[in-house]
């Protein structure tokens, strides 16, 4: 059992770093430990658990920012901003159910530093695109904080885009302030059945450039649909194919009544009113087709241009067996495979070799994690270039080591 | 003004001397190689009111792979790299502090590849915003982002370019899907390809959205496109104060009404418009709105903020449905800062750049405002103010020290308030060096951690040395 550090506050993170720096002391930054499965498992001498910096700090409403501490569980976050009818706009996924673990346990600093999107992304941005600034320890044991609570700001070099999917490797975040949005007023999802992958993915790609202010756009393969808790989708009994609209109440009826006839030309179509339609998203957002009785499947999370996503698709199936489905359009395939010894990695990155995609191992055991490149391999360049950069912020890797690739 | 030093910076040991002349010759053809006074006093200016310093030189590359020889051709000298767009930053982005060698990238100006299904462009860094535009115009898709200029496009994503469309669409950093970058020592680099990001690596991308030229050369740029929306109304409300007309926008915003442009000109402002563009718009305090969107979408849009200007006094809006009439009324925005200098001919403009928090904007414009009737100064004030941000164009004899001196106190006493009220010293236009000392004031902790990121990619300091952090 590694031995555990738990701080109280930010001045206890920073002498718990400098500490750290002093005895070469690798640690694992921790805040609930819900993507504990998510990246490489992490050799480190201490476990730094944050879980002490909890707590919304500020929050008014009215300014559309909030600020809290980095070990804030998703569940608070969301309470205080369903209270005053406010949401985060990137509809940051949760892990929980992938894992087998609960729902909303997950913290807002894990979000942020594993920039977590789910289905609003294509038009709301991800993760990083709502984080305003944060106060952090850098491996260096140096306090900084960059950005703040301005929408946009030109400061010098954009630090919180570096730290977003930095998986705590630079610095350890001590305080974070993300940008928040009202809630719209009303939701509609529009359903396709029976369409293939590739015709799918054509009609998402075609409605998502309309102007009907897409909001979400995901395709479910016939036996992905059947895992669903919605009747309408579970039930179909073939492929589901799936747009979201939202906002005001009237224009939110005039989209759909829009893309009801889009669809139309593909297929039968239905509409999802508000509780379905947060059911499935919500299915869609946290990947739970792949939970329950699929749990020891291994799964991998492809980033790909939007059209090439049916026949990356295609390819995984054809190499591996497994189940795929669709988020963003076809610009993220989701794809479950039986367990094996390398969870097919050769095989994925073949299939997105050719369009410039990048592919994650979401979900395997901590031995396969460990044994190969859990995230996308950087062309040799790049890769210097990363290491160049934690070393700046890390020069003495004492910050979750391995957890991305082997020697950052 | 505080204006800096235009020797600023640190001192690059490497001189451009004929040696390394011969060598730029070779790579880009001694046509493409320029020392004349004219040409480099040119590329070491920018529109804004710092001194210039010019380049010993001038190179106009045509492809990443010369560029990337003339980087390794400084490196090997340690001579300063300077990019150059089309010169129009706002903060001395461009002066060549320490001498040496500007990249002239205008004529690097071909559109690569159009993607229409998933909606991206790559274009290479020379490539102007309005050609894009036009480029693009039959695909029924556009490049929403606009700062006025007509800029390049490598140059708006050096600088993190915003601009009016920022409320619904973002700014350069939410729209640059990938780059080709030459770094400090010559290499190229492809930072992502077309896929959305998600988990491969840190996100050198955005590390290099708004870096200035200090830890590359961007050259190619593939950038996320937006259908051309369905319907576009603008329209022009006049408001009887300040006050309602920035709470107008307070609450549309935080009623997450999801406006293309929302703009703000003060009186003096209308003033200068109605002079400079021939239009007879009331001398009030004045929003220009711009809503995209669906037919229904737009019209509901329209009704949200009309009854919201209608508690706040104001409801004579005058709608420009047709594009003609739209391009008018945007190019009399655009044009607010040439409006402004108009009103004092013979006089220099200085716009500054700050933004806070929605919820605290009126009170930092309303205490500008005041700060500046009590100076006497001319000095309208314009704004994005959707989000936040907002800019005060000082007319100013430049040749009259106790008149800058006057406009520097002001301007320093807004920073200063914006700063304490959770702001930031620039919303928009970047640091260069004119604003170096404020980011200090700023977030001064920030500035180690940029500092280590500058030494860990640019060990030498060659690239556009002087500019965001000295080191």
């Amino acid at each position: 059992m590694t031995e555990t550090l738990k701080p109280e506050n930010a001045d206890q993170v920073l002498d718990a770093v400098k500490w750290a720096v002093s005895e070469a002391t690798p640690l694992e930054v921790r805040g609930s430990g819900t993507k504990e499965g998510f990246g490489r498992p992490v050799q480190a001498g201490r476990v730094l658990d944050l879980s002490g910096l909890a707590g919304i700090s500020a929050y008014d409403p009215g300014e559309l920012v909030l600020t809290a501490g980095p070990a804030t569980s998703m569940f608070e976050i969301e309470q205080a901003l369903d209270a005053a009818n406010q949401e985060l706009a990137f509809e940051p996924m949760d892990l929980g159910s992938l894992y087998g673990l609960g729902e909303g346990t997950g913290t807002l600093g894990g979000v942020i530093a594993a920039n977590l999107s789910g289905p609003r992304r294509i038009k709301a941005g991800a993760a990083r695109d709502h984080f305003l600034g944060f106060q952090a320890v850098s491996g260096r044991g140096e306090v900084f904080k960059s950005g703040g609570k301005v929408m946009k700001n030109v400061t010098g070099f954009d630090l919180s885009k570096l730290m977003a999917g930095s998986f705590g490797t630079l610095a350890v975040m001590t305080e974070v302030t993300v940008k928040v949005l009202p809630r719209p007023e009303k939701t509609r999802t529009v359903l396709l059945f029976g369409a293939d992958d590739a015709t799918a993915v054509g009609a998402l790609c075609h409605a998502l450039g309309s102007s009907f202010e897409v909001a979400g756009a995901a395709h479910l393969p016939a036996a992905v649909a059947a895992r669903s808790n919605v009747g309408y989708v579970r039930d179909a009994g073939t492929s589901v194919t799936a747009v979201r609209v939202e906002g005001p109440g009237p224009s939110v009826e005039h989209r759909c009544t829009a893309l009801r006839d889009l669809f139309g030309k593909f297929g039968p179509v239905e509409e999802l009113h508000s509780m379905n339609s947060a059911a499935l998203w919500r299915e869609v957002r946290d990947a739970s087709f792949l939970a329950d009785d699929w749990i020891e499947k291994q799964v991998w999370r492809a980033s790909v241009p939007p059209m090439q996503g049916a026949g990356v698709g295609a390819k995984l199936r054809a190499a591996l067996g497994g189940e795929a489905f669709y988020d963003w359009g076809g610009g993220l395939v989701w794809f479950a495979l039986d367990p094996r010894a390398d969870a097919g990695a050769a095989e994925v990155r073949a299939a997105i070799n050719d369009c410039g995609g990048h592919a994650t191992l979401v979900r395997a055991a901590a031995d396969v994690r460990q044994a190969i490149e859990v995230f996308q391999p950087q062309p040799g360049p790049l890769a210097d270039l990363s290491k160049r950069v934690k070393e700046a912020f890390d020069p003495e890797g004492i910050l979750n080591p391995g957890r991305m690739t082997a020697g950052v | 003004m505080s204006i800096p030093s235009a020797t600023a910076g640190a001192k690059a040991p490497g001189s451009v001397d004929d040696g390394l002349l011969d060598v730029l010759a070779q790579i880009v053809g001694a046509g493409n190689l320029s020392t004349a006074d004219a040409v480099r006093e040119q590329h070491g200016r920018d529109e804004s009111y710092h001194p210039s310093a010019p380049p010993d030189a001038v190179v106009f590359c045509i492809s990443t792979e010369q560029v990337s020889q003339v980087v390794k051709a400084c490196a090997d000298r340690r001579v300063p790299v300077i990019p150059f767009g089309t010169g129009t930053s706002l903060e001395g982005h461009v002066a060549a502090l320490s001498g040496g060698v500007c990249i002239d990238l205008s004529r690097m100006d071909s559109i690569l590849t159009v993607n229409a299904e998933d909606m991206d462009v790559t274009v290479q860094a020379g490539v102007r915003r309005k050609a894009l535009n036009d480029y693009l115009r039959d695909t029924g898709l556009f490049f929403p982002i606009d700062p006025g200029a007509d800029a390049s496009l490598g140059g708006m994503t050096a600088t993190r370019a915003s601009g009016t469309n920022a409320v619904r669409y973002g700014t350069m950093r939410e729209n640059v899907l990938g780059l080709t970058v030459v770094m400090a020592d010559g290499r190229v680099i492809r930072t992502s390809r077309r896929a959305r990001k998600s988990a491969a690596g840190y996100d050198l991308t955005r590390l290099l959205v708004g870096s200035e030229g200090t830890l590359g050369v961007i050259t190619e740029v593939t950038l996320r496109l937006y259908g051309i929306p369905e319907a576009i109304l603008a329209a022009v409300c006049p408001f009887p104060d300040l006050e309602s007309a920035v709470n107008t926008v307070i609450l549309t915003i935080q009623s997450g009404i999801p406006v293309a442009r929302i703009e703000l000109l003060d009186e003096a402002q209308m003033d200068a418009v109605n002079k400079y563009s021939k239009f007879d718009y009331p001398v009030q305090p004045t929003l220009f709105f711009e809503f995209h969107g669906s037919d229904a979408g737009v019209r509901e849009q329209v009704e949200n903020v009309k009854a919201i200007a209608a508690d706040f006094g104001a409801d004579d809006f005058q709608w420009a449905t047709r594009p003609e009439d739209r391009t008018k009324l945007w190019q009399a925005r655009h044009d607010a800062y040439y409006a402004a200098i108009a009103l004092r001919p013979g006089c220099r403009g200085i716009a500054t750049d700050v933004c806070v928090p929605i919820s605290r904007l009126a009170e930092c414009i309303l205490e500008t405002r005041k700060d500046i009737d009590a100076s006497g100064l001319c000095a309208p004030i314009v704004g994005h103010v959707g989000d936040g941000n907002f800019h005060i164009i000082f007319v100013v004899d430049p040749d009259d020290a106790e008149e800058m001196a006057r406009a520097a106190d002001v301007n320093e006493r807004m920073v200063m308030r914006a700063i304490a009220m959770d702001g930031t010293c620039t919303g928009e236009h970047g640091v260069g060096y004119g604003k170096i000392d404020f980011l200090t004031a700023e977030h001064g902790e920030a500035l180690v951690a940029m500092r280590a990121i500058k030494r860990a990619l640019d060990p030498l300091n060659i690239m556009n040395p002087g500019k965001i952090v000295r080191v």
